[in-house]
């Protein structure tokens, strides 16, 4: 169990970055949703180690991270939002020399690491390919193998969708879920709800460095049952729809708004029918309510 | 009618001005030539000849060895070679030419812009002299204060012959896409050149040197144009410098020159992608995975445990702590080091040039020597090695310490249990052998050469005993030195300015006579052959050591993991 508590970063610049963020987070895939510059990335690397909060405890199964860096580094996979590789060495090269460094220094059980990696993610074909050459999705997929060298209990990967293509997303989906394992608690960053929703038991919101809501994604759709509605509104009235409903989306089709609503009490009029929630929904009705 | 400085090509070349403003080779370039200005201004044969400094000939004479010997025309590739591969490397290519901007803009605005920033930095040396006529000093003849001579040396000398060497840069680094084929190309550039005046154009007629020499050196070409040392100073000073039909004709020619190489660019010049490795993407056997994920339904969606012949089950790893485990995580990281410097260029001139150093320390002559030739050669060698690897330590560590972050590896590596020893000392031991193997290489090169100029017998521990009680300790202090610079100040420029100024000061300091060997741990004129292995040489190498223990030390405990 990782437990975050008030923790709280404020950069030089003045930046609060995060505002006393509290978490409990179980072994499995865990989604963290905001928008961009919501704290997400300070938050992942405070737990990486790379970072110091101003205050605050992260603790794991009874281990202060923040204080004990060497142990945290130790059980940490860590996959950053935008990371680089040594453009001429081979994916097997920079493999062996990270794990090495993660202190796997029996020859035969790295080695038999490292090919079960490249297996695993994909990639033994291009063992023997310069890393230079690489596109970004191989390059996500080698980060996530480097990232579950020597049995992590955390595996923290910050935004590794983005800028992906949909067949490599779903790649990616996968190897995260076949990574967390009964032990292993995976805190997947993102600002790609559908990231979230495809892969996570338990999730967060997080906005201006707060976080606005905690719970499972089942969970978040089912606050919303029977009260989100779809319909259209002429464009010229759309302002005035806007200030009387809590309108989560709004599009234009054929000359008219196609919005959706939420609305717990009233169905916004004759032309709206009951559309089935999605986790879009309830992010957009959190971030409008605190607007 | 459209406004001239509105069109692609004017903003191409603008751009290209802008972006330089931004580096830091123009600023160096232009600091570099104003100090050659002083240098020849002050110690040029003018002063001990009687010569004025702003005699036309003078001028002259100082443009044509700024021109060709100090290296200009190597520092031309460093501002003309890479111009169009950087925009493809960068990215930039497909935001540029979605844009309605035709090839002939784009490569003349890029050519233009960057040949403009090479005039500027260029004509900091033009102006210094210039700006240096208002302060002589005792001794020096100066002339009345003249304006003209040195601005139209300056254009016929400088200017041309450089515009060709210019547009060959960039010709060479535009159609191949290589920043390599460039600084190959410059680093050619003496051997070839003279080669082609000594074994070309001597043997031909000549027209072939008015037409086809680029940089008009020797009797044919602008840049001499009297003998000064047959003539008395008076009427040196008194010489009025005029260009002949054949030096207006060469001019001409490489004004010409240059445009059929830009013509040739232009017309070669493609703007897709050379992506050669694209191919080997296409081969990528996707697996099946888009199967095992369901997008149109994600909240019913269970994500299955993947089929057992998918799953790859991760064999069990054992990791251990201990020294053991740092001494192999330092070994791999040197390891890492050593697979990444083979890469870089910079070993290609490093070597040969430690070479050729070597080879040039060795006595041309029988001449006579206080101990013996090997003591002499590996003296010289070990002195021309010390300076050498001074510089080029301070550069590669800049570099070395900072790569990871520049290649954005510090998050993943920074989130390993590796100690910041390892970190820290694999790139101080990495350096350290790259610099020993270089005094290796050096010295085999002095013991060669003696043998082969017959200096027999070689005296082998002479070589041992200087390269391992002055040159070894050396190396080690200075890249420790580095490291802790770099480590201390974070910035790998600001290390330079610091290591350089200091390095300069001390030196400045040791010439006047102040070398104690407490701030002189490289032992500057402080040690004689006879001498080394004595108990206070001893000492001092040690107080050496120590020095380099206490600067590793230091970053040891400066050095944060903070992204």
């Amino acid at each position: 169990m990782l437990a975050i508590r008030d923790l709280t970063k404020t950069y030089s610049s003045g930046v609060q970055a995060l505002r006393g963020v509290s978490l409990d987070l179980s072994p499995g895939v865990f989604g963290l949703l905001g928008p961009n510059g919501s704290g997400k990335t300070t938050l992942m690397k405070i737990v990486a180690t790379l970072l110091e909060p101003d205050s605050g405890t992260i603790e794991m199964n009874g281990v202060d991270l923040i204080a004990r860096k060497d142990h945290t580094r130790r059980m940490l996979g860590y996959l950053p939002q935008d990371f680089g590789l040594y453009p001429t060495l081979t994916a097997w090269q920079m493999l062996d020399y990270l794990a090495k460094l993660k202190g796997v220094t029996n020859k035969k059980e790295r080695h038999n690491l490292i090919d079960a990696l490249l297996d695993r993610v994909n990639l033994s074909a291009e063992r023997s390919q310069r890393l230079g050459g690489f596109s970004g999705g191989m390059r996500q997929r080698l980060g996530i193998a480097q990232a579950l060298i020597g049995e992590p209990q955390l595996i923290i990967v910050d935004e590794p969708t983005a800028g992906l293509d949909p067949e490599e997303r779903v790649r990616f989906h996968n190897l995260i879920s076949e990574s967390a394992g009964e032990d292993t608690v995976v805190i997947l960053s993102t600002h790609i709800v559908s990231d979230v929703s495809n892969l996570c038991s338990r999730m967060a919101i997080i906005r201006g460095g707060k976080i606005l809501s905690a719970c499972s994604p089942r969970q978040a759709v089912d606050e919303l049952k029977t009260t989100v509605w779809e319909g259209t509104v002429p464009r010229e009235q759309l302002a005035a729809f806007k200030a009387q409903f809590n309108v989560i989306s709004s599009r234009n089709f054929d000359g008219e708004a196609r919005v959706r609503v939420i609305s717990k009490d009233l169905r916004p009029s004759e032309e709206f029918t009951g559309a089935i929630p999605v986790l879009e929904d309830y992010y957009f009705d959190l971030v409008n309510r605190q607007d | 009618m459209k406004n001239p400085f509105h069109t692609p090509f004017a903003a191409v070349l603008t751009n290209e001005v802008l972006l330089n403003t931004k580096r830091v080779a123009p600023y160096a370039l232009m600091v570099l030539f104003a100090a050659n200005a002083v240098l020849w201004w002050a110690r040029g044969p003018a002063v001990a000849m009687g010569w004025a400094t702003n005699s036309d000939f003078y001028i002259q004479r100082n443009m044509g060895g700024f021109s060709f010997i100090l290296g200009l025309p190597i520092f031309t590739a460093i501002l003309m070679g890479d111009i169009v591969v950087r925009d493809f490397r960068l990215g930039v290519d497909p935001l540029i030419f979605s844009k309605p901007v035709s090839r002939a803009s784009y490569l003349l605005g890029k050519f233009l812009g960057n040949f403009f920033v090479l005039v500027c930095c260029q004509s900091v040396f033009a102006i210094t002299l210039f700006l240096l006529q208002w302060v002589p000093f005792s001794g020096m003849v100066v002339l009345p204060v003249r304006v003209v001579p040195y601005f139209k040396h300056f254009f016929m000398i400088v200017v041309i012959s450089h515009l060709a060497l210019a547009a060959i840069y960039f010709a060479a680094g535009t159609l191949s896409r290589s920043a390599k084929v460039v600084y190959g190309l410059a680093a050619c550039y003496y051997p070839v050149y003279i080669s082609l005046l000594l074994l070309v154009f001597m043997n031909l007629p000549k027209m072939f040197r008015v037409l086809f020499d680029p940089m008009g050196a020797g009797k044919s070409g602008p840049v001499i144009t009297i003998d000064p040392w047959r003539e008395s100073a008076d009427v040196l000073n008194k010489f009025v410098v005029s260009y002949s039909l054949d030096q207006y004709v060469n001019r001409a020619s490489n004004i010409v020159l240059s445009s059929l190489l830009l013509l040739i660019v232009y017309f070669r010049f493609r703007i897709d992608s050379q992506a050669k490795e694209l191919l080997n993407f296409t081969t990528l056997t996707l697996s099946e995975a888009p199967g095992r994920i369901a997008y149109s339904a994600p909240f019913a969606l269970l994500i299955d445990a993947a089929p057992a012949r998918d799953l790859v089950t991760l064999p069990k790893v054992t990791a251990t702590k201990g020294p053991a485990a740092t001494l192999s995580r330092i070994i791999a990281a040197i390891g890492v080091e050593f697979r990444l410097r083979r890469a870089e260029r910079g070993l290609m001139v490093l070597v040969p040039l430690a070479i050729l150093l070597s080879f040039l320390s060795v006595p041309f002559s029988q001449i006579p020597t206080v101990v013996s030739y090997s003591v002499t050669s590996a003296t010289n060698t070990a002195n021309m090695l010390l300076l050498l690897l001074a510089g080029v330590t301070v550069f590669y560590t800049g570099e070395i310490m900072h790569r990871d972050r520049e290649l954005k590896i510090e998050p993943v590596v920074w989130s390993t249990p590796a100690p910041n020893s390892v970190l820290l000392l694999s790139k101080w031991f990495a350096m350290t052998l790259l610099g020993l193997s270089v005094v290796c290489v050096g010295g085999l090169t002095t013991i060669v050469t003696q043998l082969l100029r017959g200096y027999t017998p070689v005296d082998i521990s002479a070589y041992l005993i200087i390269n391992g009680v002055v040159v070894v300790p050396g190396i080690m202090f200075i890249t420790a030195l580095a490291v802790g610079l770099n480590v201390l100040l974070r910035n790998k420029y600001l290390t330079y300015v610091v290591a350089v100024g200091t390095g300069a000061g001390l030196i400045y300091l040791y010439n006047l006579g102040y070398k104690h060997w407490s701030y002189n741990p490289l032992l500057y004129q402080l040690w004689k052959y006879p001498d080394l292995t004595s108990a206070p040489m001893l000492a001092y190498r040690f107080y050496c050591l120590a020095l380099a223990a206490a600067c590793l030390l230091l970053a040891h405990l400066l050095f944060e993991r903070r992204s």
